[in-house]
């Protein structure tokens, strides 16, 4: 067990990641704080959800630590990455719900395996946490027949059905329509000051990280490690990398693109 | 609303007491944390208490507790109702605000309004009928539209070679030929093996082993070689065929190739279609001759020479025995490559869409080669 103040719940320690020999992040280092919205983001392709991968134990890093609420997740084997593991939910880009099952069978999927509960209980956990995310009509529909947006609202529920701590969510906002990204925005909110869940996010909508995060690390392919880190607003306003600028006020690369005659 | 205190990581027992008086009258007291483990032992001591009891009216002081999860919850929302107490009225007291808030946030008409309905009963007879009927015409149409495409694409594919993607052909002529020598070779050896111990041990009864070779060159020729090679064609290549455009299917590939004006018939079946009549009776003559190379090794095991052997072979058969087995050889390769691409490009929408095409594709395979196989030997019984 590691002594880290109380309102750190997730610490990264000089962690590398990479694939085989090619290293993607190097030693990097950041911590997130208990009930704070927490963003990573950076450019296509930098690195951001092979480091949420890592975070979350399915990765193993090339050198390095994740701490969970006290736990080394890199080091852990065996129950205690169990019981590391029960700390957080993880709801995936592309929602990642069991197609064969319905909408209520996925969220209650977790409670039927890892607990002792009664059946009725169940049911109803499942169904308020799906009512929660605003789905509660939707609860015996096959996956198939949601659109994106839902489908992303059903697997945060499914993540947070067993009530952790922590919610780690790979873009919630990719290829959704405007209002229907600003309704997981308020989810997000809403679920953080509501119900103190720490949030880590990996994205690089603006709008949504104007929208939800307490704070942002940006992380570049180039240096391979950690280029900004604070609020977004305040790295909008003030930042002074000129590749940071570019990317929280969205101007293009001129070299990259076809200049209007 | 107020701020809750976040999930913590420590859990320890719920404490439950239950009061109950004469007068119909109970109150329950929880104190502690109310997690999805400690909800279990105090749903169970509750279930023990009102077991036979007759209850009245409940009260259920939750001012003792300091974490309630979703579980938790659930479990006042369902004394709240009078599930576990059916007639008592029931009052949930002692609520933080904030749980409170929470509490209130999904009720009992939630709970009528979003649980799953009962699944509708079965369908009539006749309804299924109707659907099964309509689900087999409707397979019907997709194969002449299927053959209709083909017919449409494949003879100015031949006629002019340039519109052939060859590179393509070569491709799956080396995975679906090539890759597949070494279990043709185990395959089929092991079948001339087989066939000509079985025959020897009859035809020693009446002392005509040396017409094992007869049997062995005549099976493989007209019929074994043929149909093994056949068979592993489907379990190989049919199946491969199906997954790979059913996934192009699935990925939205096939709708990029008709908007860029490009038929997915041409584009993907006929290559596939003419590297399966090109490589299937390659592979059958290849077939043929392990087959007999096997039943040759048993023959030599036996005693017989190799001169004799070869001798008794090359009188069994005659040039229209072979040309039979190659021409199964080439309509077996058409049946296996066409249905492979036909079930494939049925693939519909879902997880289980390419599994479900690759077996189709697989059982259809087989299912015609039979039927194939016996419309062969039926023609050449009448044609003899």
């Amino acid at each position: 067990m590691m002594n880290e103040p109380d309102d750190i719940v997730i610490s990264v320690k000089n962690l590398s990641i990479g694939y085989g020999e090619r290293v993607i992040l190097e030693k990097i280092n950041f911590d997130v704080r208990r009930g704070e919205v927490f963003v990573i983001l950076g450019e296509s392709g930098c690195g951001k959800s092979t480091l949420m991968k890592t975070m979350i134990g399915l990765y193993p890093p090339q050198s390095g630590e994740v701490w969970i609420e006290g736990g080394n997740l890199v080091a852990a084997e065996g129950d205690e990455r169990l019981r590391l593991l029960r700390k957080f939910g993880v709801m995936y880009q592309s929602g990642a719900l069991f197609g064969s099952m319905t909408v209520l069978e996925n969220v209650r999927l977790p409670l039927d395996e890892f607990t002792e509960l009664p059946e009725p209980l169940k049911e109803l956990v499942s169904l308020a946490k799906l009512k929660l995310v605003g789905l509660g009509s939707a609860s015996n529909k096959m996956p198939s027949e949601l659109s994106g947006g839902m489908q992303k609202r059903a697997a945060i529920a499914r993540a947070m059905v067993m009530d952790p701590g922590i919610l780690f969510l790979d873009e919630p906002s990719a290829g959704l329509d405007p209002i229907t990204s600003a309704g997981i925005d308020l989810l997000v909110s809403g679920l953080a000051r509501h119900f103190g869940i720490t949030f880590v996010i990996v994205s690089h909508e603006l709008a949504s990280i104007y929208a939800v995060a307490d704070r942002v690390i940006m992380v570049d392919c180039q240096s391979k490690g950690i280029i900004a880190q604070g609020k977004a607003a305040e790295l909008r306003d003030g930042a002074t990398d000129p590749w940071v600028h570019r990317f929280f006020n969205r101007e293009a690369d001129a070299s990259h693109t076809i200049q209007p005659t | 609303m107020p701020t809750l205190p976040p999930t913590q990581p420590t859990e320890c027992e719920v404490d439950v007491d239950v009061q109950s008086g004469a007068d119909g009258h109970a109150r329950v007291a929880l104190k502690g944390r109310l997690s999805s483990r400690t909800v279990v032992n105090c749903w169970n001591k509750l279930e023990q208490s009102f077991r036979g009891a007759t209850i009245k009216t409940l009260e259920v002081d939750v001012s003792g507790v300091d974490f309630c999860g979703g579980a938790g919850f659930a479990l006042l929302r369902y004394l709240n109702e009078g599930r576990m107490t059916p007639g008592a009225k029931v009052s949930v007291v002692g609520l933080v605000a904030g749980f409170q808030t929470i509490f209130e946030g999904f009720t009992a008409q939630d709970y009528e309004a979003f649980h799953p309905q009962p699944q509708k009963q079965r369908h009539p007879l006749v309804e299924e009928a109707g659907h099964a009927t309509r689900q087999i015409l409707g397979d019907f149409r997709d194969q002449l539209e299927f053959l209709g495409g083909v017919a449409a694409n494949l003879p100015p594919s031949l006629v002019n070679p340039k519109r052939m993607r060859w590179p393509e052909v070569r491709h799956v002529f080396e995975l679906a030929g090539a890759n597949a020598v070494p279990i043709v070779s185990l395959v089929s050896l092991l079948l001339g093996f087989i066939i000509a111990f079985e025959s020897a041990q009859r035809l020693a009864e009446f002392g005509a082993q040396i017409y094992v070779a007869n049997t062995i060159t005549i099976v493989m020729v007209r019929e074994m070689g043929p149909l093994m090679t056949a068979i592993l064609l489907a379990g190989r290549s049919a199946s491969a065929f199906a997954a790979e455009i059913g996934t192009m299917k699935v990925n939205e590939e096939l709708n990029a190739l008709e908007t860029l004006g490009l038929s997915p018939v041409r584009f993907l079946v006929v290559p596939r279609l003419v590297a399966g009549i090109l490589v299937a009776p390659l592979l059958t003559c290849y077939s043929i001759l392990m087959g007999v190379g096997g039943g040759a090794l048993v023959m030599l095991g036996l005693g017989f020479s190799l001169m004799l052997i070869l001798h008794q072979m090359a009188t069994s058969v005659h040039l229209e025995d072979l040309a039979v087995g190659i021409s199964k050889g080439v309509v077996f390769g058409i049946i296996v490559s066409g249905v492979g691409c036909w079930r494939g490009l049925q693939t519909e929408q879902g997880p289980s869409a390419v599994g479900l095409s690759t077996t189709r594709a697989v059982v259809t395979s087989l299912l015609l080669i039979i039927v194939a196989d016996a419309c062969f030997s039926t023609i050449s019984y009448f044609l003899k």
